[in-house]
């Protein structure tokens, strides 16, 4: 096992092993580059995952205090877990569901393309879906993604028999969609037995993960340095402004220093603000790289809400791959149905447990009870859409602190009008679809905790805009640099991970040739 | 019932097996015979489906008391959960009618007792191995080889897509 000493400023400390900093740890172990890759959650093995929804939400997810603020659903129903990702080794890749779909180019030009909509912070990126393009065809091939090198779709199941029936009978664009879950045996992995289960870690390994794939092969370089159950609380900068060192804490307790050539941040969208936020001196006041105060700004986390619908007969919709169908008739900006940007269907299948949980919390009585004695006949179907960026969705630090000793976050987060046009819009089309196939009743589910949580460090063409430049480094501490969905300009509709792997790989480039050429 | 078998993952502990009858509440750590049971009649009314016999209901209240035995703070809110259910009206809330029962709980909605009592009894009631038997969730499925050879498309009721779709 490599094992870097602590004083060595060789280093490029990666805080977070999820799909950004699991996915840059390897790349750039892979171009020669010395890393060590802090993670605050355990070592797992796919012998540890379970095969039981709250058994492995409680094994992976980080449960650590959080407030919410705002009148966002999500504060009333999850007020003290309004984000929901993981800590463990993996990050939330051990519980994505492998949606893998690319941003497209209007969506990477939100300001110039949906123009001025009041009480929004819409920017352009700073980069092109050009400069992307390559990173996207690195990252399919590397996750095993379905319909893309030649690998077939997913197979139709149950659940997504009653999608099609419905989309198919409206005249929809409906298919299985892509995923970065193995059809077929890929790259060293076994397709999928269909268990239905990849959310709780994924036992069989069919679907990609960076505890899976990226982390090993990193590892097997020998340039990587992997340090489990350490808790980063403080980033640290030199006196001309360069990151220097990460404190974390490991699991017996005990503080450590990591001296570094280069920082980077990964640890999730809220962790990353609220770290950045937290470290402050004398020359960054209100927080690293936040001398313009977008730390923490312009969260956003999707437009997420699902449709259960009962039938009359069995559709079991626990049995196999749960995201597996995608329609994307309603993807492009389209002015004509009265609200900015676009929005997927996607399949969405969950068991008993979390059905009764997250399908309306807090219904009660023997109407909730009529509809959730149907699970067997039920069907679901859902959206992920963009949502506006807005200057005080944000996340801050609370007087409370934490074991650590640092402060709890705030996750605040007030719906936008357009918001509200495009959940509507949605509803009725998931509704619809469902009906098309002969649902009985529909039942309108809102959002769960946030799990598309993007852009509160965001990358934006000039300071004054945003955190992080095209590079996604810090315009003020040139040696620092975030790589997960933090920092996204804008959110696109498209689930984050695919997006955020191909940025990561770009980023191992980037900070690859600033290397050769001594620039850092 | 459904034509299906239900299974919790092997490598979790096996779901409790309380005694029948009155002597179900000798198994629990904190709560007395009065909290537990008024915690039954609570969950019955929040969630009553006919079909399900008393011990799943006690099980969720089971969950409960260890939730109560480990968190202090949980313990209390149990406690003043049934100080308010009882002190609603001038008769305890096990001497209810289902409509008082009801009118006592829509009362206290708003309360964050209620919302744990709402919250955990989803919670526990729902990830009972005999409830998913009774409503048709099969659960885990790695150990028996997934459900690719288990029904994963059997659906029938639908045209089939075309392939490769």
């Amino acid at each position: 096992m490599t094992a870097y000493e602590l004083d060595d400023d060789g280093v490029v400390v990666i805080i977070g092993s999820g799909a950004g900093g699991g996915t840059l740890a390897n790349e750039l172990a892979q171009r020669g580059i010395d890393v060590v890759l802090l993670e605050a959650g355990k070592h797992l093995t796919p012998d540890d995952f379970v095969n039981d929804e709250w058994g492995g939400y409680e094994m992976l997810s980080w449960l650590d205090k959080r407030t919410s603020s705002g009148n966002w659903r999500v504060a009333k129903d999850h007020p003290t877990a309004p984000s929901w990702s993981c800590q463990v080794v993996g990050g939330t890749t051990t519980h994505w569901s492998a949606c893998c779909y690319r941003l497209i180019a209007d969506e990477m030009r939100a300001k110039t393309v949906y123009g001025d909509i009041p009480g929004t912070t819409l920017i352009d990126w700073p980069i092109t879906l050009e400069e992307i393009e390559p990173y996207y065809d690195l990252a399919e091939a590397k996750m095993g993604v379905t319909r893309t090198n030649g690998l077939p779709g997913l197979p139709a199941n149950n659940n997504f028999k009653v999608m099609y029936a419905g989309a198919s009978a409206l005249g929809l664009n409906v298919s299985t969609g892509r995923h970065a879950i193995n059809s077929v045996p890929y790259d060293g992995r076994p397709a999928t037995t269909q268990d239905g289960f990849t959310i709780t870690g994924d036992k069989v390994g069919s679907r990609w993960s960076t505890l899976n794939v990226e982390i090993p092969r990193g590892l097997a370089t020998g340039k990587l340095e992997l340090r489990p159950q350490s808790r980063a609380v403080q980033i640290e900068h030199d006196e001309a402004g360069k990151a220097s060192a990460v404190v974390y804490v490991d699991a017996a307790g005990v503080t450590h220093r990591q001296k570094a050539r280069a920082v980077v941040m990964a640890g999730n969208c809220v962790e990353s603000s609220r770290l950045l936020l937290h470290s402050k001196s004398a020359r960054f006041p209100d927080g690293l790289a936040n001398g313009y105060g977008h730390v923490g700004r312009h969260y956003l986390r999707h437009l997420i809400q699902t449709v259960w619908s009962v039938f009359d007969k069995p559709v079991y919709m626990h049995r196999g791959e749960i995201m597996g169908g995608m329609i994307d008739d309603f993807v492009r900006h389209d002015p004509g149905r009265g609200f900015a940007g676009g929005y997927y269907i996607e399949m969405n299948s969950m068991g008993l447990p979390t059905t009764a949980a997250f399908m309306d919390p807090g219904w009660w009585g023997r109407d909730f009870v009529s509809v959730i004695e149907q699970y067997a006949n039920m069907a679901g179907i859902f959206m992920s859409g963009e949502d506006m960026p807005q200057a005080d969705n944000r996340v801050t630090l609370t007087d409370e602190v934490d074991a650590y000793g640092v402060p709890v976050a705030n996750i605040h987060y007030d719906d936008h009008p357009n918001d509200l046009k495009m959940r509507v819009h949605g509803y009725k089309q998931l509704t619809a679809i469902h009906k098309a196939a002969g649902a009985k009743r529909s039942i309108e589910a809102p959002a769960y905790p946030a799990s598309h949580n993007l852009g509160s460090n965001r990358m934006a063409a000039k300071p004054e805009d945003g955190v992080l430049d095209g590079n996604c480094r810090a315009w003020e501490v040139p040696n620092l640099f975030i790589t997960d969905g933090s920092n996204f300009a804008t959110g696109g509709a498209c689930n984050p991970t695919l997006t955020i792997v191909a940025l990561a790989i770009r980023q191992a480039d980037f900070m690859a040739k600033q290397m050769a050429a001594g620039e850092l | 019932m459904s034509a299906i078998t239900a299974h919790k993952d092997p490598k979790l502990p096996p779901p409790v097996d309380l005694p029948e009858g009155a002597d179900w509440v000798k198994a629990l750590a904190l709560f007395d015979p009065h909290v537990a049971e008024t915690l039954v009649a609570v969950a019955r009314t929040l969630y009553p489906h006919e079909g399900l016999p008393e011990r799943v209901y006690r099980r969720t209240v089971f969950h409960f008391d260890a939730m109560a035995a480990k968190a202090p703070g949980a313990a209390q809110t149990f406690a003043e959960f049934v100080d308010l259910v009882d002190g609603a009206l001038p008769m305890a809330f096990l001497e209810l009618t289902e409509s008082y029962r009801l009118q006592v709980l829509k009362g206290i909605e708003a309360t964050t007792a209620f919302q744990l009592v709402q919250r955990s009894t989803v919670r526990f009631l729902y990830d009972d191995l005999e409830v998913w038997q009774a409503f048709g969730y099969e659960g885990a499925s790695v150990h028996l080889g997934g459900y690719v050879k288990r029904g994963f498309n059997d659906l029938d009721w639908l045209p089939d897509p075309p392939p490769g779709v």
